[in-house]
């Protein structure tokens, strides 16, 4: 997993809860780093542990969690380390989600030994767009609906963002409407 | 272009190339791509291109009025344009068209950080999907924030690490106060134990002296454990201050060179009292009998007493015990070994031998006193020299110590000296410091306080020599004509009292300070000793600074150093 995931988790859990709920997850996890660097592959079961930690020490839904932490990576972790980057993929919402397929695609040729999941983008429209996801990692399209809405808040342009199709309940893959209204101005 | 390429309408050329232009043979805007027409509106066709754009060549000014023969002469090199209106800079090539003449500018916006983009109002989808700007773009991106992290992760390391070095400050500080604490603790703890503990002594040898009157067989009998119990209980003071100086790296050695064979001899002397009660025969063996050794005397004479101690403690009557010297020229060092016929050590039983407070059996605590500290004190004065401690042993014939000592020089120091077994009857001490140094007998037949007392003026630089009754010590007075006499009291066939008046009785020795010490501490006894012709009077357990001190005052001016 990108390393830039489990600095997120991080920094959600340091700045929403504290250093010692923190300390308290990783050592839950049995997580040994001082830090993560952004661009490093760790283990997929080290992010799962880290998640898995938190729900436990913070009393929240898993799901809860993976929602907390997509909106969280959007607005502050990714801002923060790509912030110009993720502001120069579009002038609109629309135009960021359209990018969204094109940024994962650039990620795996930079990045060869990471495994970013793929978008695909489709029904484009003035107000919405529908988006495919497609991951071989279970359990983790509540990130992408929290991510999604950290976008719309990142863009200032309220959106609705209704799951679709279930990769765990046997679709090939996951989708999402994204609807923002007529507000999309930027 | 060939039959074969295709051919692009004005929508499609533009869309691979957003931010081409092209010129006439004038330098005339004939058609510019999507995104430069917005960016910069003014470039139109007709427009004088070097109104908009200045030439950049490297290393040199910017060329303003370019033209198409100089644009001929490079067409193999990389064109650099920066507008004139904005920070766009666009790096080109130049491809001439002919009929019309024409020149085709391809290229794209040269930006090194996302930030230049935002200022240029510029996102990701004006670039061709083909151009590899927005690759290296978000190549910069993700390795500035992975040094970035790198930075934070080092960062954080650094104040780990910082934080865990005050902690072992202050965890150190916090060792060292309490190791200090130890020390003054030990120190008053000297102090105050000893000091009772001299007046037990003292008491209880006078008590079994007959001093407060007599006693009958039963209380004699508890006097005498009383007392030992006290020396033992001393032993045992003494020799966890000495292991506690060492733990604590405060037991400084004092080197001097030291006769091997007094050394030995003074040792032996020490246990030969209850050797004999115990019929064990005593034998020192030298294979070189005038060798020299740099060592901390006193402390070397502790390791060979504690040794002997041991050996003579767990020898049955008739055994032997043999004290060996023995040179090893390969290692430069000295070996003694202390070798019985005693009860012996199980295999399984050496490796905890020198362990503190350890004896091997349970049962040999209550028959052998000991205070169990004495081979792990001997294994630390040992490596405090550099040296080590061997032990051979076999249940039921006996064990050999083997100390080793370094001893440098060896070969030289040595060479043609005799060797042999020496009768312990044939010992006499040897002196090695200067002749003109104040020779003081001391007459006292109580072993320990003839070795302590003697320690400590040899250790002062006084020459020591010792009789352990009166007889002998007149005999060694008119021999020896000694600077001093130290004597005892109550001492076996003749008393302190008699062989002074013996003394005083001869011409020869009338002026020669003689100083009473004695563990009678009644009234009167001072005047009876002035009164047989002693000089001073001490009472015991004596303060050795202050025997020393009146010693001194009683010794010639040009005797004193």
């Amino acid at each position: 997993m990108h390393g830039m995931i489990n600095k997120s988790i991080e920094d959600l859990v340091t700045i929403q809860f504290g250093a010692d709920k923190w300390e308290a997850v990783k050592k839950k996890a049995g997580v040994t780093e001082t830090a993560f660097v952004s661009n490093q592959s760790y283990p997929d079961a080290m992010t799962y542990g880290l998640v898995g930690a938190a729900t436990e020490v913070l009393g929240l839904t898993a799901d809860q969690v993976l929602y907390a932490f997509g909106e969280f990576w959007v607005t502050h972790t990714a801002f923060k380390g790509y912030g110009d980057m993720l502001m120069s993929a579009g002038r609109t919402i629309g135009e960021f989600l359209d990018y969204l397929p094109l940024f994962h695609t650039r990620v795996a040729l930079i990045f060869p030994n990471l495994k970013p999941p793929r978008f695909e983008c489709s029904d484009r429209h003035e107000n919405g767009i529908t988006l495919h996801y497609f991951s071989d990692r279970p359990g983790l399209s509540m990130v992408v609906v929290g991510m999604l809405n950290g976008i719309s808040k990142l863009y200032k342009t309220p959106a609705v963002v209704t799951h679709t199709k279930f990769k765990d309940k046997g679709a090939d893959h996951d989708e999402f409407l994204v609807n923002w209204g007529a507000a999309d101005q930027k | 272009m060939t039959d074969s390429a295709p051919m692009l309408d004005h929508g499609q050329f533009s869309k691979l190339f957003p931010f081409h232009f092209i010129v006439d043979a004038d330098m005339r805007v004939i058609d510019t791509g999507s995104v430069l027409a917005r960016v910069c509106p003014k470039i139109v066709p007709g427009a004088l291109i070097n109104d908009h754009f200045l030439l950049f060549r490297l290393a040199s000014e910017p060329i303003k009025a370019f033209n198409r023969d100089f644009i001929a002469r490079q067409e193999n090199t990389l064109f650099v344009f920066k507008s004139t209106s904005t920070d766009l800079m666009l790096r080109c090539q130049v491809l001439i068209l002919r009929d019309p003449e024409r020149y085709l500018f391809l290229g794209s916006p040269w930006v090194r950080n996302p930030t230049e983009l935002k200022a240029l109002h510029l996102v990701l989808q004006d670039f061709a999907l083909h151009d590899s700007t927005v690759d290296l773009l978000q190549l910069v991106q993700a390795t500035s924030t992975s040094l970035h992290d790198a930075k934070q992760l080092s960062e954080k390391l650094e104040q780990r690490v910082a934080d865990r070095t005050a902690e072992l400050s202050m965890a150190n500080a916090e060792l060292s106060r309490v190791m200090r604490s130890k020390d003054d603790f030990l120190s008053a703890m000297s102090h105050e134990l000893r000091t009772p503990l001299n007046a037990i002594l003292g008491l209880s040898e006078s008590l079994a002296e007959g001093v407060y009157g007599d006693m009958n067989t039963k209380q004699v009998k508890s006097i005498n454990t009383i007392a030992e119990s006290g020396h033992h209980l001393l032993a045992l003071i003494n020799d966890l201050l000495d292991i506690a100086k060492i733990g604590a790296g405060k037991m400084e050695l004092e080197l001097t060179k030291a006769n091997v064979e007094d050394l030995c001899q003074a040792s032996l002397r020490f246990v030969m009292e209850q050797a004999q009660k115990q019929k064990i025969n005593l034998k020192l063996v030298m294979d070189n009998q005038s060798v020299m050794l740099t060592a901390d005397e006193r402390r070397l004479k502790q390791i060979l007493v504690n040794l002997l101690s041991n050996a003579v403690k767990f020898t049955p009557n008739g055994g032997s015990v043999t004290l060996e010297t023995k040179c090893d020229l390969e290692s430069e060092s000295l070996m003694f070994s202390v070798r019985d016929t005693g009860i012996g050590i199980a295999t399984e039983d050496l490796k905890r031998l020198f362990s503190p407070f350890t004896q091997l059996d349970s049962k040999l605590s209550r028959q052998y006193a000991g205070t169990g500290l004495g081979l792990t004190l001997v294994m630390k004065l040992v490596e405090l020299h550099g040296g080590s401690v061997a032990v051979e042993s076999e249940i039921g014939k006996g064990s050999c110590f083997t100390v080793r000592i370094p001893c440098k020089g060896l070969d030289t120091l040595n060479q043609h000296n005799p060797s042999g077994t020496i009768s312990l009857t044939e010992i006499t001490p040897a002196e090695t410091l200067p002749s003109n140094t104040p020779l003081i007998l001391v007459a006292d037949d109580n072993e320990i306080n003839l070795m302590t007392v003697t320690d400590y003026l040899r250790a002062n630089k006084l020459r020591v020599i010792q009789a352990r009754d009166g007889l002998e010590a007149v005999k060694m007075v008119r021999e020896h004509i000694p600077s001093l006499v130290l004597m005892d009291i109550q001492m076996p066939l003749m008393d302190g009292l008699d062989a002074i008046a013996h003394l005083r009785a001869d011409d020869k020795h009338t002026d020669m300070p003689i100083i009473a010490l004695t563990s009678r501490a009644m009234v009167g006894d001072r005047e009876r000793c002035i009164a047989v012709g002693a000089n001073d009077y001490l009472s015991k357990p004596v303060n050795m600074k202050q025997l020393v001190k009146t010693i001194r005052a009683h010794l010639p001016n040009d005797e004193t150093l």
